[in-house]
């Protein structure tokens, strides 16, 4: 048998040798978190391109939506239609600004709770579908939002996209960058404290078994689309500031691929753990462009990543430090053995 | 009268599972409920809790109408129930998995949950000295930090009754709380089940071990979705069409 396949067990005793004691670690956390977030704040003071701003300011508004697919995935759903969501806030927005004249600042939150309104109308049937037909039900829904645009085209602007929208800054992309690192780290933020307080508790129950969750009082339906509802109203977000940052918006960004891609971003990372999503937003939006001569192949550079992690880190590149460390307890306990005999 | 059935019935299609069905239970008693494989006992339970909906019939609970409601609505009134191939959270420790149990009291409003605020704080530590206090009864305080999954099948059985017991019902339906269990760890589980009647609680439930029958002040028995007999367990372990139902004949025995 693999290792890794019982990590999940609690093993103490030999891999307490790498850990942290735990002064050390009670504090560990926080300093890793606030340097790496002064990292973030200083990082534009190094780089020499605008392209890597505006590569950076990409991964933050896609680690909201990943971020946000999470807090609907932890409840055992699996919906196919994200991007879709991502879509519905980024046109609400954008077309509220052009046709409306309102200010980005005011049609961002509104179009995230909007958007948060439709995921959550569209719970209620939704609710009563489970694992596959839940996705595929999503699916559809996905295609049908593209369908809307393109019919609403004199509003929408159709299949040749939709142009005109209100920048929220003139100019330098350095207070997009500021304004997207806020957002994403508030986002985190606040879908950590509604995944690990009782809430996410009680979602992870009804994806564990929805019979038992039902029968300790826990109303399966209502948290479902609860859930939903928060990760529309952040995927909304998401869409919303990509509308104003990128001022055009074409459909292409929100189809089924742009889902799948949502999806693939948290099945690297690893679906089983909140950094997951983050990590794997980053990895696969940054290791394409690092290869950027080589664009046109960078569909085949992420699957061979998928297949790479699926295959040797069965818990996404989360794993990757517990296959380590395991490994390196592995490989002392040899040693001893050695010695021993 | 704590539960009251009358009629209940309940088809699959053209197979019909629980046929005219009543049932009467006091509060503070321990009924068994038996009868031969697809007898319709799980069904009964099934319906009861809102799993299953009934065709005909109704389901009163403390004198309230019952039938058809949702098992969330159901767990809320104060029943329990355990299930007999035992679904965990898998996922969640043996302590979570009591403590996302006790979901209905006390109960934290979304707003202090999310905010963190003390009365959830408050909840929260309550709930964890009563998780403790029901893993101490079911005899699992020393694996508190297992993942479920990882139990034993005898220990799993346990803490699906620990898990029940967090909703603090009135009534607690248990589906074959021995099944699979070795001989110690069924001395140990109807320990635990009487001194849950001592507590108060109500409690029905499905066996086929004929131990815990025994201490059962009423045993009722069915066959094909209907009532064939309801007594003492000594009464109904007499009884001619009891003992047809399961040996298919009336000589043996």
């Amino acid at each position: 048998m693999r290792d890794w396949e019982n990590m999940n067990s609690h093993q103490p005793a030999t891999s307490a040798l790498l850990e942290f004691d735990s002064p050390t670690r009670k504090y560990a956390k926080p300093a890793i978190y606030a340097a790496l977030i002064a990292l973030f704040a200083l990082l534009p003071a190094v780089l020499s391109s605008v392209y890597m701003l505006h590569i950076l300011i990409l991964i933050f508004i896609y680690v909201i939506a990943t971020v946000s697919l999470r807090a609907i995935t932890i409840s055992g759903q699996f919906p196919l239609a994200h991007a879709a969501f991502m879509g519905i806030g980024a046109y609400l927005s954008g077309m509220a600004s052009k046709w409306l004249g309102w200010s980005p600042w005011l049609t961002m939150p509104c179009a995230a709770l909007v958007t948060s309104g439709i995921g959550m109308l569209l719970g209620f049937p939704f609710a009563r579908l489970r694992a596959l037909y839940y996705a595929m039900g999503t699916l559809f829904f996905g295609i049908g939002v593209l369908q809307i645009i393109y019919a609403l085209g004199r509003l929408t602007g159709g299949y040749s996209g939709l142009v005109g929208i209100k920048p929220l800054f003139f100019g330098s992309k350095l207070p997009y960058y500021y304004l997207f690192l806020g957002l994403t780290i508030g986002s985190i933020i606040a879908l950590y404290r509604f995944e690990f307080s009782r809430i996410g508790t009680n979602l992870k129950a009804i994806s564990q078994s929805h019979l038992v969750a039902a029968s300790v009082g826990i109303n399966e339906a209502w948290y479902r689309i609860l859930s939903v509802g928060v990760g529309c109203f952040f995927v909304g977000l998401a869409g919303a500031g990509y509308a104003h940052y990128n001022v055009v918006l074409s459909t292409s960004s929100f189809n089924f691929m742009a889902t799948l891609w949502l999806v693939m971003y948290v099945l690297i990372g690893g679906i089983g753990h909140f950094a997951g999503p983050i990590i794997g937003t980053f990895i696969l939006i940054l290791i394409p462009e690092y290869f950027r001569d080589l664009k046109m192949y960078s569909p085949f550079i992420s699957a061979a990543i998928l297949g790479i992690v699926v295959y040797l880190m069965p818990e996404g590149l989360v794993g990757l430090p517990k296959i380590i460390r395991s490994w390196f307890t592995q490989h002392l306990k040899d040693k001893r053995a050695v010695h021993a005999s | 009268m704590l539960l009251e059935i009358d009629g209940l019935t309940r088809n699959f299609g053209g197979l019909v599972a629980v046929h005219r069905f009543d049932m009467r239970i006091d509060e503070g008693e321990i009924v068994g409920l038996i009868g031969p494989n697809g007898a319709g006992k799980t069904t009964i339970f099934n319906l009861i809790t809102g799993v299953l909906r009934a065709n005909k019939g109704n389901i009163k609970f403390a004198g309230k109408d019952i039938t058809g409601r949702k098992p969330h609505e159901i767990a809320k009134l104060g029943i329990a129930r355990t299930f007999q191939l035992n679904p965990l959270f898998g996922d969640f420790t043996v302590l979570e998995n009591v403590s996302a149990s006790f979901h209905l009291r006390p109960r934290s409003s979304l707003m202090d949950i999310y905010f963190n605020t003390a009365t959830y704080r408050r909840n929260e530590a309550s709930i964890m000295k009563q998780s403790l206090d029901i893993l101490k009864l079911v005899g699992l305080d020393t694996m508190k930090d297992e993942l479920s999954k990882n139990l034993a099948h005898g220990h799993q059985k346990m803490l699906g009754i620990g898990r029940a017991l967090a909703v603090q019902p009135k009534l607690l339906l248990l589906d074959e709380p021995l099944g699979g269990m070795n001989p110690d760890e069924i001395d140990f589980t109807i320990t635990a089940i009487k001194k849950t009647q001592q507590q108060g609680v109500t409690i029905l439930l499905v066996e086929h071990n004929m131990r815990i029958m025994d201490f059962c002040e009423r045993v009722i028995v069915i066959n094909f979705g209907e009532k064939i007999a309801e007594g003492l367990p000594d009464e109904v372990r007499e009884n001619k069409e009891v003992i047809r139902a399961y040996l298919g004949g009336e000589k043996v025995a």
